[in-house]
């Protein structure tokens, strides 16, 4: 079993229910309210799993003094980038060319380790043309994967460049047959109605044509066929058009008409009767794909290869949607017509508080450094809180020998030191407050010897540690505010209630006395997952005076001008809970 | 201030007995190899054994082909918990033959190739932290991803890549005869690199 680490979550407020999901209704119980305000946060509850957030996890609002989760962060995207070049990619580039890289950085695709371009090294033909210049010849680059050993060559794909390979990729098909976009299918078609009707050119048609169809010329097609159906009234292809304006069965005079009878307010209405009256698209050319059904082929194949040659989910998944896929219903099934992927962009975000739209962590813009422009992290508001045993040597002499990670045993009180650290420079006040006993099925017992202490600010270290040499040179360390105190071992260890434990420069450590319950059940039932982990939740409040700023200037601009360095009581209070270990079962 | 790294590992002890070794005598062995067992062990021209590579023929005859690179912390002919269920009359018995590596193979860093009469192929590569079970044969120009898991007994055909969740694919790019060349080419530079020492294992 892994050892068990004490731990501390801290609950956002934002999920508190009572500002955000009530409704103002005047008729709602008034009496409820109170009830809510005094209800304690069970970290048992299954909605408090959404809440809880290591100190590291959370963010502060400078602005509304208050924590802000991942949860309750609102982000904007500072820039895209590719994680392997590292080029930064324009938001307007997004939207033309979407969200992978462009450029030639590529993922395999069945390991998906990033792929290098690299010379083909083939046998030259000829000696003598080595002297001739080493021009490059055709396929002469392929993406290879240095984890795998996959190369592009195995889906019959090579390059002419080393660079660009995206758009070289995008025209070539697996096996290395170019593929015509549907702007130049369009140019070679209309090339070939210039040369007339000899046979030959009809055959050069129809192997136009007949290339498969992929994604992107049917939807160019499709898109071609309607435009003109819509652009051009009289193109309903159904003998009634002799009949002109007049035909009932053009879409402008349908509509005309439809329009009389409705009032002309519907416009899809319109719609939808202009498209009654067009024709579907009948051949190729205007985008009409006749589903292969056959698949005894592909059937074939399956019965011949192994179960690695079929692609997984994953590999499926992670294929970028390619539009020169053959056809719309042979999608790939193996891995070898599996495509190099491109790496999907990555992006820098900054967050902002929701309230007061404060950005309250911003990254530097460029893609190469890590820093952050603004980074106003909880860490650096709110007291760190340690959770460490105390191990109190017996009054009979043996102490006794607890350890982070050892199990609690069932009614015996075992006692754990909290050290509090302040980060602030200023000296906050703490109250703590717990329910007496855990929530839940095992209800532990739990006392705070010292609910509410002190700490002192967070000073520079190094005023701290002069001030001590100095005292230390003049006299034997005298127990001042500043110097540590060893309550437990001026007192002789003995816990006493309503006094500290330790105090240093910005810390205090106080005593928890806890009385795990015992696990066992009257009917002989099951635990349910984690009930042997004893978590107590505790209410933090702190107060503190800061410098009145002119951050609230909007506020009391009249009493900021008179006082201004007056200082102003400041408050937080937040929810938390405290991982002590587990109960050993009996 | 010594201009000389030292290594914060201990010094390696010599344990066991010194095997009877067949050393070719182009052959690169570094100085802190360990070299264990009671059966011999051969190696042939141009192979490069790493520093703290562990060769043991406690478990039979190890053999070394040509140019092959033997990385650090890689262990050879390691007496496996698999083998002495399977095979165990191959690792107990004398005179039997542990491992075999044909030419070219590439065992990089930590991995472990079990004893009991196991063949690896020629130009094959086993990968980083890759296991080989007892008993097992790898075919020729196969490559072990790192961290493969080569079950004892099985067997790998050639040209085969095999990845670390188990999935094996099929190489086909042909270029074996470059990927020798360009061992040949490594083992140029590892012969400068690597002092040699092969009199210490004699």
């Amino acid at each position: 079993m892994a050892p068990f680490n004490p731990y501390t979550f801290i609950q956002c407020p934002c999920s508190d229910s009572s500002p955000l999901g009530r409704p103002a209704d005047s008729n709602s119980p008034t009496g409820s309210e109170p009830e809510e305000d005094e209800r304690t946060f069970d970290p048992r509850a299954p909605r408090s799993n959404y809440s809880l957030y290591p100190l590291e996890y959370l963010l502060y609002c400078e602005d509304c003094h208050q924590i802000r989760c991942p949860r309750c962060v609102s982000e904007e995207i500072v820039t895209y980038y590719c994680p392997n070049c590292l080029f930064e990619v324009p938001s307007s580039n997004l939207k033309s060319e979407g969200n992978r890289c462009t450029r030639s950085c590529f993922q395999c695709p069945i390991c998906i380790g990033p792929l290098n371009v690299t010379t083909q090294e083939t046998k030259p033909p000829d000696p003598s043309l080595l002297t001739a210049g080493n021009a490059p010849h055709s396929g002469a680059y392929a993406l290879t994967c240095s984890y795998c050993n996959w190369s592009s060559t195995e889906i019959g794909i090579d390059f002419d460049k080393p660079n660009g390979i995206h758009a070289q990729l995008a025209k070539i098909r697996n096996g290395g047959e170019p593929r015509l976009t549907a702007k130049e299918r369009k140019e070679r078609r209309k090339e070939l109605s210039h040369r007339g009707d000899s046979a030959a050119v009809v055959a050069a048609r129809e192997e136009i044509d007949g290339q498969a169809l992929d994604l992107e010329n049917q939807f160019a097609n499709l898109k071609a066929f309607y435009s003109s159906q819509l652009a051009d009234p009289s193109a309903g292809d159904n003998g009634l058009s002799t009949l002109g304006d007049l035909g009932f069965s053009s879409p402008s005079s349908l509509s005309r008409i439809m329009s009389l009878y409705t009032g002309g307010k519907l416009n899809d209405n319109k719609a939808k009767s202009r498209l009654g009256a067009m024709r579907e698209a009948l051949t190729s050319d205007e985008g009409l794909l006749v589903t292969d059904l056959d698949e005894s082929a592909l059937i074939s194949q399956l019965h011949l290869s192994d179960h690695c040659d079929t692609a997984s989910t994953e590999q499926i998944t992670n294929q970028p949607p390619n539009l020169g896929e053959p056809l719309l219903h042979g999608a790939s099934r193996f891995t070898s017509s599996l495509r190099p992927i491109p790496y999907l962009l990555r992006t820098k975000r900054s967050k902002r508080c929701p309230v007061c739209r404060h950005i309250i962590s911003k990254p530097e813009s460029k893609v190469g450094t890590t820093r952050f422009r603004i980074r106003l992290v909880a860490g650096s508001y709110i007291p760190s809180i340690t959770i460490k045993p105390l191990v109190l040597p017996n009054p009979s002499g043996g102490s006794s020998s607890s350890n982070v990670g050892d199990l609690l045993t069932p009614l015996t009180p075992v006692h754990y030191l909290l050290t509090f650290k302040n980060p602030i420079f200023e000296t906050i006040k703490v109250t703590l407050a717990t329910p007496a006993a855990t929530p839940g099925r095992f209800a532990s017992k739990v006392t705070i010897l010292c609910p509410q202490f002190d700490i002192d600010a967070n000073t520079d270290v190094w005023d701290e540690a002069l001030k001590d040499n100095d005292r230390g040179d003049k006299s034997s360390r005298s127990s001042g505010s500043h110097t540590r105190q060893r309550r437990g071992t001026e007192a002789g260890l003995q816990l006493e209630v309503g006094k500290i434990w330790e105090r240093g420069r910005n810390w205090v450590s106080i005593v928890v006395e806890v009385v795990p319950a015992s696990l066992r059940l009257e009917d002989g039932g099951m635990l349910r997952e984690d009930e042997d982990v004893l978590e107590i939740a505790m209410f933090v409040r702190i107060e503190w005076e800061a410098e009145n700023g002119g951050d609230d200037a909007g506020i009391s601009s009249a009493a900021v001008g008179k006082d201004r360095d007056q200082k102003e009581k400041r408050e937080l209070a937040y929810w938390c809970v405290l991982g002590i270990g587990k109960i050993k079962q009996t | 201030m010594s201009s000389k790294r030292h290594s914060i590992l201990p010094p390696i002890s010599q344990p066991g007995p010194k095997p009877p070794v067949q050393f070719s005598s182009t052959i690169t062995i570094a100085d802190s190899a360990i070299l264990t067992g009671t059966n011999p062990i051969t190696i042939a021209t141009e192979s490069v054994i790493h520093p703290r590579a562990k060769i043991e023929s406690s478990g039979g005859r190890i053999t070394i082909g040509r140019r092959c690179v033997v990385h650090e912390r890689v262990t050879l002919g390691a007496i496996g918990n698999s083998s002495s269920s399977q095979r165990p009359n191959n690792v107990t018995g004398g005179g039997e033959t542990a491992v075999t590596l044909a030419d070219y193979v590439t065992v990089e860093v930590g991995a472990s190739i079990e004893a009991g009469d196991t063949y690896i192929g020629e130009g094959t590569t086993v990968g980083v932290g890759s296991k080989v079970g007892a008993g097992a044969v790898v075919g020729k120009h196969c490559t072990l991803t790192p961290h493969t898991h080569i079950r004892a007994g099985s067997s790998v055909p050639d040209f085969t890549v095999v990845y670390s969740n188990g999935m094996r694919r099929t190489d086909k790019r042909g270029v074996a005869e470059l990927k020798n060349k360009g061992v040949a080419r490594q083992i140029d530079v590892l012969r400068r690199m690597i002092p040699s020492n092969p009199s210490k294992f004699m």
